[in-house]
Parts: C-alpha cells; sequence; structure tokens
C-alpha cells in the first residue's frame, strides 16, 4: 500500500508533504484513540472483579424463590433470610464455586422449591410444555370454531329448505305427489333467494351456499322420486336422505346448544362453589406482617380458632387502632381459653382508652388471677389506678410489683415516677406494699410456671398432687382452685387460679390471691383444692378432683402444706 | 334407529362428556392448588445426613454436632419473636427433663434473633439444655429452615430421622426420640402451629 502510495504522490509530485502530514496526524489519532481507550477500559477492567461477584450474586440470586416472601427472588427480596443467602452466595462464589454449584447447594437444601425456573424434567417439564400445548390447543380450537361458524352461515339459508324437507310424510299421502309439492316450494324459494341476492340483502357467498344446498336438495327429491313407488306408504329413502339433512343443519345447530348451556350453567356452579368454599377455608386474615395468608383445615395449620392465633389478630389490630376487631378477637380468644391474661389485659387497655375504668380494672384483675406478674395488666392496673387515684395503695402496690420486673427503661422511669407521686399522696397504710416477687417477665403465656416462691410470711406453701389411682382422671383443660377459707367457717378468703395445671405442683397462696382486698390474709385457715373440669368455680360436675390439707386448720405463713387430690366428686 | 332424534341425541351426551373431561381435571387442578400451602417447602434433607456445624453455646462453650456421633440428637430452631416458639418452650423443656438421663442431646439453635433477646427467652422458660445463637444464619440455611420453629431429629449415624415445622408437644418428641433411637426415618413431616422466618 504504501510503496503505491508513495508512487502516487511521486506521480502527482505535490503530495509527498501531504503524505508526511496525513501520517503524523494518524499515528497521532491512533494514539489518543489508544490512550483514551485505555482511559475507559482500564478503570472497567480494574474494577472488573468485584463488580463481577456483586453481579453474579445477584443473577443468582434472581434465579432463586425467597423462602420467606411469596413470589419474590432471592435478589429482590428484603427479607433477613434472603440477605443471608445473598451472603452465602457471595462466599461460594469467593470459595471459587460456580453458579450451578451453588444453585445444586440450595436445591439440597429447600429442594426444586427453590428455583423459581422449576427444571424440566417430571412435573417440572409438564409446566415447561403445558402453555405450548395449551396455545397449541388454543389456535385449532379457534380454528374449529371459525370453521364451523363459517359453515352454519353459509348453510343457514338453505336450512329452512332443509326443515321443509325432513317433515315427515303424512302415512296416507302419496309420497311422490308430496315431493313433487316439495320441490316446487323448493323452487319458489330459490327465487326468492334470487329476489333477495339481487335486492343486495345477501352476499355473493350465502347466496351461492344457499342455492347450491337447495338445488342439491332438490335433485336429491328428484332422484328418490324415481325410485319411490306410486303407492308406498312409508317413503323411508326421503326420511333417511331428510334426517340426514338434518342432522347436518338443524340439529347440529339447535340441540347441541341447549346442552352446552346445561354444561355452562354446570361448570359455573360447580367452579362457583368450589371457589367459594375453598378460597374463604384456605384464606385467614394476616394476625400480622409476618403471619402468612394461608391457614385452615386444608393447609394443616388450623389456627383461626385458637387463642394464641386469636390473641395475635386482636393485638395486630389493637396496634392497627381498629378496636371493634379487637374486641371480637379477644373475645373469642377468651372464649377458647378462658385463661388467656393478655387477651383480658388488652380487652382491659381497650376499656381503659374508652374510659370504662372499672370495667378495665376487672379485666386487669382477671389477667392478674391467672398470671400474678402479668406486665401489662400490672401496668394497666397500676397506671389507671395512680391516674383516677381512686386507690393509691393498690396503685402503688401493683406498680411496685411491676418495677421490680421491668427492664431498665423510660418506661420504667416513668413507672418510678408514679410510685414516688403515690408515695407522697396519703395513702392507706392498712396493707404495707409487698415486696415483689423477682421473676423475669412473661408476656404469652397463660400457665404459670411452679416456681419456688420467696419465703414470706403471710404465704402458705406447699405442692398439691394426684392420687395415683386418679391420674386417669385429669383431664388436661381442667382449671385447678386453691381455696383458703377461715377457719372458723365461712366464704372463702383467698382463691387461687390455676390454669391447666401439671402435677406435682408448687403453689403459694398470698395476700395477691386475697378475695377482696382489704380481706386479711392472716390466722388460721382451711386449704383445699379442687380441680374443675370446666373451670367455672360455680358449678360442680361429677368427675371433679378435690382433696385438703391433712392438717388442717393452717397457721398462715406455714410452708410445706402437702395437698393430695384423693376425692371425686 | 330410524327416527331422527335418535341419532342426534347421541352427540350431546358425547359433548357433555367431552366437555367435562376437559374442566374436570381443571377443578381438580383448582382444588388441589387451593389445599396446599404454597409456601410450605417439603425438605430434602429428611432421611439424609444431618449438616455438620459448630454452635458457640450461651455458656460460651463449643459444640460440634460431629462430636455427638452416638447419640440421638434432638435439634430446635427458634427465635424469640415467635410466638410458637414461645408456646412450645414449656413442652420442650417437660420433653428434656423425661430424657436427659437417656443418652439423648437436646440442642437450641436460635436464629434471627439478638443475643439479649434470646438469653431472655431461654431465661423466661427456665430452659436448662444447651442452646445456641446461629447469627449468620448459615446453619439455618444448611437445614432448609423455612418456618419456625422446626424441629430435626438425628440417629445416632448422624441421619435425620423427622422433622417437625411448628410447634411440639413434648409426646411427640418422646415417641420421635424413640423412633430415632431404633433408626425409624419418617419421611412425612410433622405439622404443628409455625410462621415463617423473616
Amino acid at each position: 500500500m504504501k510503496k503505491v502510495n508513495f508512487k502516487l504522490q511521486n506521480k502527482i509530485g505535490l503530495g509527498h508533504f501531504k503524505f508526511r502530514i496525513f501520517h503524523f496526524s494518524f499515528c497521532n489519532c491512533a494514539l489518543v484513540f489508544a490512550l483514551l481507550l485505555s482511559l475507559w477500559v482500564l478503570p472497567a477492567a480494574l474494577a472488573a472483579q468485584p463488580q463481577d461477584l456483586e453481579e453474579q450474586t445477584r443473577a443468582i440470586a434472581a434465579e432463586l424463590r425467597c423462602p420467606v416472601c411469596q413470589n419474590n427472588s432471592v435478589a429482590d427480596s428484603p427479607s433477613e433470610l434472603a440477605q443471608q443467602m445473598r451472603a452465602l452466595i457471595q462466599e461460594q462464589l469467593k470459595e471459587g464455586k460456580s453458579p450451578a454449584e451453588i444453585r445444586a447447594f440450595f436445591v439440597s437444601k429447600y429442594g426444586d422449591w427453590v428455583l423459581l425456573a422449576p427444571p424440566a424434567r417430571g412435573v417440572g417439564l409438564l409446566l415447561w410444555l403445558l402453555p405450548f400445548v395449551a396455545l397449541g390447543g388454543g389456535i385449532l380450537g379457534v380454528g374449529w370454531l371459525l370453521r364451523r361458524w363459517a359453515k352454519r352461515r353459509a348453510v343457514s339459508p338453505g336450512a329452512a329448505a332443509a326443515r321443509d324437507a325432513e317433515i315427515p310424510l303424512p302415512e296416507s299421502a302419496n309420497p311422490r305427489e308430496y315431493l313433487e309439492s316439495e320441490r316446487e316450494r323448493l323452487k319458489a324459494e330459490l327465487k326468492e333467494l334470487e329476489f333477495d341476492f339481487q335486492a343486495g340483502k345477501l352476499s355473493q357467498a350465502d347466496y351461492d351456499a344457499g342455492k347450491l344446498e337447495m338445488e342439491t336438495l332438490s335433485a336429491l327429491m328428484g332422484k328418490r322420486m324415481e325410485t319411490v313407488p306410486a303407492r308406498a306408504i312409508p317413503p323411508k329413502p326421503a326420511r333417511e336422505s331428510a334426517a340426514r339433512v338434518k342432522q347436518t343443519t338443524a340439529v347440529a345447530a339447535r340441540s347441541p346448544r341447549t346442552w352446552q348451556i346445561v354444561g355452562g350453567a354446570v361448570f359455573l356452579l360447580v367452579f362457583g362453589i368450589t371457589v367459594g368454599v375453598f378460597l374463604t377455608q384456605s384464606l385467614r386474615p394476616r394476625a400480622g406482617e409476618q403471619d402468612m395468608m394461608t391457614g385452615g383445615f386444608l393447609t394443616g395449620t388450623q389456627s383461626s380458632g385458637d387463642a394464641a392465633s386469636l390473641v395475635a389478630q386482636g393485638r395486630a389490630a389493637f396496634e392497627r387502632r381498629e378496636y371493634a376487631p379487637a374486641i371480637e378477637a379477644f373475645k373469642k380468644a377468651l372464649m377458647a381459653d378462658p385463661n388467656q391474661p393478655e387477651a383480658h389485659a388488652y380487652l382491659g387497655m381497650i376499656l381503659a382508652q374508652a374510659g370504662h375504668a372499672e370495667g378495665a380494672i376487672m379485666a386487669f384483675d382477671k389477667a392478674l388471677a391467672v398470671h400474678p406478674d402479668f406486665p401489662m395488666a400490672l401496668w394497666g392496673k397500676g397506671m389507671l389506678l395512680y391516674q383516677t387515684k381512686s386507690d393509691p395503695a393498690a396503685a402503688r402496690e401493683t406498680l411496685q410489683k411491676l418495677a421490680a420486673i421491668m427492664p431498665p427503661g423510660a418506661e420504667k422511669v416513668e413507672v418510678e415516677k408514679a410510685i414516688a407521686d403515690l408515695g407522697s399522696m396519703p395513702a392507706d397504710t392498712k396493707r404495707p406494699a409487698q415486696s415483689a416477687p423477682s421473676k423475669p417477665a412473661s408476656t404469652g403465656s397463660a400457665k404459670p410456671v411452679e416456681k419456688p416462691m420467696p419465703a414470706s410470711s403471710a404465704k402458705l406453701q406447699g405442692v398439691i398432687e394426684v392420687d395415683p389411682k386418679l391420674k386417669s382422671k385429669v383431664e388436661s383443660q381442667a382449671v385447678l382452685f386453691i381455696i383458703a377459707r377461715p377457719a372458723g367457717g365461712g366464704p372463702p378468703i383467698a382463691v387461687k387460679r390455676i390454669a391447666r395445671p401439671t402435677f406435682p405442683l408448687a403453689y403459694s397462696l398470698g395476700p395477691e390471691d386475697a378475695m377482696s382486698p382489704d380481706a386479711s390474709f392472716s390466722g388460721k385457715v382451711v386449704v383445699s383444692a379442687r380441680l374443675d373440669k370446666d373451670g367455672d368455680p360455680m358449678t360442680r360436675e361429677p368427675g371433679n378432683l378435690s382433696g385438703e390439707y391433712k392438717k388442717n386448720p393452717v397457721e398462715i405463713g406455714s410452708a410445706k402444706v402437702e395437698i393430695v387430690l384423693d376425692q371425686v366428686q | 334407529m330410524d327416527d331422527p332424534q335418535s341419532s342426534g341425541a347421541e352427540r350431546p351426551w358425547r359433548r357433555l362428556i367431552v366437555t367435562l373431561a376437559a374442566i374436570l381435571p381443571l377443578i381438580g387442578i383448582l382444588a388441589y392448588g387451593f389445599y396446599r400451602d404454597p409456601r410450605y417447602i417439603v425438605s430434602p434433607i429428611v432421611g439424609r445426613s444431618a449438616p455438620s456445624f459448630a454452635l458457640t453455646l450461651f455458656d460460651g462453650s463449643k459444640l460440634r454436632l460431629d462430636d455427638l456421633r452416638g447419640k440421638v440428637v434432638f435439634l430446635n430452631f427458634w427465635a424469640s419473636w415467635c410466638p410458637p416458639c414461645r408456646a412450645e418452650a414449656r413442652e420442650l423443656e417437660a420433653a428434656w427433663k423425661k430424657l436427659k438421663d437417656k443418652d439423648v442431646v437436646f440442642l437450641g439453635v436460635a436464629i434471627q434473633d439478638s443475643e439479649e433477646n434470646a438469653r431472655a427467652f431461654i431465661k423466661e422458660f427456665a430452659i436448662t439444655y444447651p442452646n445456641g445463637m446461629d447469627s449468620s444464619g448459615k446453619i439455618n440455611i444448611d437445614y432448609g429452615v423455612w418456618g419456625i420453629p422446626e424441629s430435626f431429629f438425628i440417629d445416632a449415624e448422624g441421619r435425620i430421622t423427622y422433622k417437625h415445622v411448628g410447634g411440639i408437644g413434648s409426646a411427640i418428641v418422646v415417641a420421635k426420640v424413640d423412633e430415632a433411637r431404633r433408626g425409624i426415618v419418617s419421611a412425612k413431616e410433622g405439622k404443628g402451629d409455625y410462621q415463617s422466618v423473616r
């Protein structure tokens, strides 16, 4: 090239200098270009490694289904598990594992479920093929339908003639005569058709098809007339042909339509019932953000009826400030399990917010009867009593009990401030505030644990057992009442209620179990216990177990007050 | 036969059958879809050897699953924020009290939790069997945990014999530990009240 150029330039003479300039500028351009290229490529090349890893992680994560959220990939999900999975993918990539190996790892843990695109084998293959099969079937179906409609439209002008042709011959009539008259009629109709066509009422295609149909029928009748004897009574051939005509036209158009309507109606009905029944059965309202939508007998997670999930539902509604559904849920929870302290406490909170202080205190007391250390009930009762200033002593006692079990924080400061405030009020000194047992806070369970209580002089402590012979009669839903009556007789002065007890059970009966806050819990008492089947202290069912302390009466403050449930009522 | 109606009447029946043959499988698929919990993940690891791991327990000691070969291991994944975990906590402790002298190891793994809350949970329910934290989520993913609580039973040879998703009662724990001791694998997973991990 250069040689040619040189020669060319030499020939031109002037060109040499120009060529030099051109040559220089070409070099320059290439250099600049190379520099620019390096400027553009270099950072990319330098950044290639980490960006690649991020990209690769994302690519793999995008193919995995997040186990927490429905129909979200691990790449898109904000959940904690998805974050952990992404970190693990990155770690495995750094270890040099291939994307296929990493996918296989997750499949080995979560099964094929974890792949957003199911593998093309087994049932998965069906998933891949089915859309194409459906598409093909749909195209075929539409084609078939279109053809049928086109045919039916073409046939319809002749359908009247065909219907006429199939009118059964009167047995007494002369078939030949009858057929002749029919042919005449067909001719007349054909003329009418021609007239309609010329008047522009019919399309060329319709006219052609109708004409063809009528001419065929007419020809058929003519042919049959030759074979039918003048006096033959059953004109079979004519009827058969007429029947065939009918089959292709009238019946095909009319009778199956009713079946289609019936079939469609049945389908709609079955579909409606299926959706109505299954959808309502398999969905329940979410109790919270974390909760899943499905539930009920279909998925085996029968939880809409149990107290815990109802309380969760109520709690969620309460937090959304939707009090009516919250009250409903808590009431339902209490119907399922009357010893749900949380449901009582929340009802108390709602009542307090609505201004029903007395009702609220009752609800908190119910919660505390089941679970004496239930923080929410202690908080509600204590603060309500403090704010209404109706019973400063009780308020102080409740709040002190709460302060003892509260973790430090702003709320505790508030409680302590209230206690200090109450201390400066003229308090009822009849009942000194007792030292609160140092139990950890519990919010969830209705079942108080058997724990050794701190020794206190105003308490009865001991263990309740069931006679080994009667163990089979203990029902899991039963409620245990521990009752202390005055030695001289009279109504109980203290009752403790324990839901679903497990035996042997360590108990403690103290002033907090007193029937009325003013009753003094001291002196000699008769202690007994009853395991009540339905939990209602007012009713007596056959089969309730009961027992007494053998050395009744006993001085309050005694320990080892052992009771054996050995009597069946 | 020569009645024109009879030949016409045969077709609607055929049509009905064809229509139903097309519709019923669709309704069947629909019903099956509703029957299934779309989030339920059937674990492929039941019957396989349990993924090994090392766990730092709350008392500071280290525990390796491989060191427990020869013993039946009950492995429970939980979190303090999960109500079904709270519901089963006492049951598990009751089962542990029944079984602790019988060459069984109970092991609790707190997942997606803060150490403070997990410790408070253990204190609240007075749990005495060993527990540790899986803060990176590796053990959690290794066992394919998606709903909590989840419990795994591992036999003396280190094979997973049974998986239970959701709250489990002490009676089932005792029965399944016994099965694991005899090497019986239950392919069907148990189900209780559960909730999705976070």
